[in-house]
C-alpha cells in the first residue's frame, strides 16, 4: 500500500464529496464517493491495512458531514473491517457483488452512524433512512466503475473473474 | 489489537466534547477552502447550465451584463467604506442598534442529511451559536456550530432545523421544519385560518437575536394534511436561493462595541 497516494486520494475525495458531487444529485440522493473508497480497500487491501483505511475514511466522512465527529469514523471502522475479514472467506470480485456489498454497507454503517448520533443528541432527519437508502443505492450502482480507476491511482491489481 | 486501537480513536472521538472535535472540521474547511471553493464553484455553474428557462436575449444580456459590472464596482466600493467604518457592521431601520457581519460561503451541503453551509467568519468576528443568518434581506437559516474564524449555518431546508414563523397577517405562530428538499413545512395549523398561496412567512421574535419579524419564505403548496385533514399542510420555499448563495450576513443583535 502506498500510502502518500492513498493520503491524496482521500483529500481529493473529500473535496469532490463536499462539492462537486452534488451535480450527480438525483431525487436527493448523490454517491458516497468515501463509501465506495472503503469497499474499494476492504476489498483489495490485505486485512491490516483495510482496518486502518476504514478508520481513516470514517474520520474523513465526519469531517466533511459537519455534525457530530466520530459516529462515521466507528460505524466505517467496524464496518470495512467485518467486510475485510468476510472477504477473506467470501471472493467479492464481480461488479454485481461489488455493488450488492456497497448497497448494504452504506446502509447498515449509515445507520449504525445515526443511531451513533443520537447518542450525542444529535437530532435525526425524519427522511433519513431514505436518504441513506438513496445513497446507498446510487453509490452501489456508480462504485464498481469506479474500482478500475481506483486500481490504477493506488497502482493495485484488480480481479474480477475468479479468485487470486 | 490494531482494530481495537482505531476502535478506541473512534470511541474517544464520539464522546469528546463538539466543542473540541468541530475544531477538524473547520481546520479541513480552513486549509481546503480554495479546492472547496472551486468545487462549488464548479457544482454552482452546472447547477446554472441545467436551467435553459434563464436564457434572455442579447442585447439584454449585454445590458444586464452592464448593470452588474456596475453595480459590481458599487459593491465593492460600499463593502471597502463597511469595513473601514465599522468593522463590516451595516445597519437597517428595522434593526436599529444590531449589527452584520458579512461572511463568505466556503462550502455548502443543501439537499440531503443535512442542509448547512460553513462561512468564513467566526467566534473572533463576534458569531455565536443560535444567531439569524440573512441573505437576499430573509433569513436563510441560523448559527449551528462556531469556531474561532469559521462556523457551520443550519439552513432552514435542513430536516432538523425548527424555528417559529407566523404566516402573513395570521396572529399565530408555528414552528416551520425543514424537509431536506430545498423547503420547508408549516404543519398544526387549523384550517380556519386562511392561507394562500404566495403568502410570506416570517421568523418570529426572538429576544436576544432577533427584534423584529423578518421574511423567511412564501408559502408554495397549502393542502389538507393526510392523518389530519382539520389542519393545514403547507410547504414553504425559501425567500431566495439558497443553493446560489456565495455570501451571507450574520445578524447580531446586540454587538460588542
Amino acid at each position: 500500500m502506498n500510502w502518500f497516494r492513498f493520503a491524496v486520494l482521500l483529500v481529493i475525495a473529500m473535496v469532490l464529496q463536499a462539492g462537486v458531487v452534488d451535480i450527480l444529485a438525483f431525487a436527493n440522493s448523490k454517491p458516497d464517493l468515501l463509501l465506495i473508497l472503503l469497499v474499494f480497500f476492504a476489498v483489495y487491501s490485505d486485512t491490516s491495512n483495510a482496518i486502518i483505511t476504514s478508520f481513516a475514511i470514517g474520520f474523513a466522512s465526519d469531517i466533511i458531514i459537519g455534525s457530530a465527529m466520530g459516529p462515521q469514523t466507528v460505524s466505517f471502522g467496524l464496518f470495512g473491517t467485518l467486510l475485510a475479514y468476510l472477504h477473506r472467506v467470501v471472493a467479492i470480485k464481480k461488479m454485481h457483488y461489488q455493488s450488492l456489498v456497497i448497497a448494504l454497507t452504506g446502509f447498515l454503517a449509515g445507520t449504525l452512524a445515526l443511531f451513533l448520533s443520537s447518542l450525542k443528541d444529535q437530532p435525526i432527519a425524519p427522511n433519513a433512512f431514505t436518504i441513506l437508502l438513496g445513497t446507498s443505492i446510487y453509490s452501489a450502482v456508480v462504485g464498481p466503475f469506479l474500482f478500475s480507476l481506483l486500481s490504477w491511482w493506488i497502482r493495485m491489481t484488480v480481479h474480477r473473474f475468479g479468485r487470486h | 489489537m490494531l482494530f481495537t486501537w482505531c476502535m478506541l480513536g473512534g470511541l474517544i472521538f464520539l464522546f469528546a466534547p463538539e466543542t473540541w472535535t468541530s475544531k477538524f472540521q473547520f481546520a479541513f474547511t480552513r486549509i481546503f477552502s480554495w479546492p472547496l471553493s472551486v468545487s462549488r464553484v464548479v457544482s454552482l455553474s452546472a447547477r446554472t447550465q441545467q436551467q435553459p428557462t434563464d436564457v434572455v436575449g442579447y442585447s439584454q444580456y449585454n445590458q444586464l451584463q452592464n448593470h452588474l459590472a456596475n453595480l459590481t464596482a458599487e459593491l465593492n466600493q460600499e463593502r471597502q467604506k463597511v469595513r473601514t467604518l465599522s468593522g463590516l457592521r451595516d445597519r437597517r431601520p428595522a434593526l436599529e442598534g444590531a449589527g452584520l457581519v458579512l461572511a463568505d460561503v466556503i462550502t455548502s451541503s443543501v439537499g440531503g442529511l443535512q442542509n448547512a453551509l460553513i462561512v468564513n467568519r467566526g467566534a473572533n468576528d463576534g458569531l455565536a451559536k443560535g444567531q439569524f443568518v440573512l441573505a437576499d434581506n430573509s433569513v436563510i437559516g441560523t448559527i449551528s456550530t462556531v469556531a474561532s474564524r469559521t462556523a457551520e449555518i443550519k439552513l432552514i431546508t435542513d430536516p432538523t432545523s425548527k424555528i417559529p414563523v407566523e404566516i402573513a397577517e395570521l396572529n399565530v405562530s408555528r414552528i416551520m421544519q425543514g424537509t431536506g428538499k430545498y423547503s420547508a413545512r408549516i404543519q398544526m395549523l387549523s384550517i380556519k385560518h386562511r392561507v394562500r398561496v404566495g403568502d410570506s412567512v416570517y421568523a418570529c421574535k426572538k429576544p436576544g437575536f432577533l427584534d423584529t419579524p423578518l421574511i423567511v419564505g412564501k408559502v408554495a403548496k397549502c393542502i389538507r394534511d393526510d392523518e389530519n385533514p382539520s389542519v393545514w399542510d403547507i410547504t414553504v420555499k425559501p425567500a431566495c436561493d439558497i443553493e446560489g448563495l456565495n455570501s451571507v450576513a450574520v445578524l447580531i443583535m446586540n454587538p460588542q462595541k
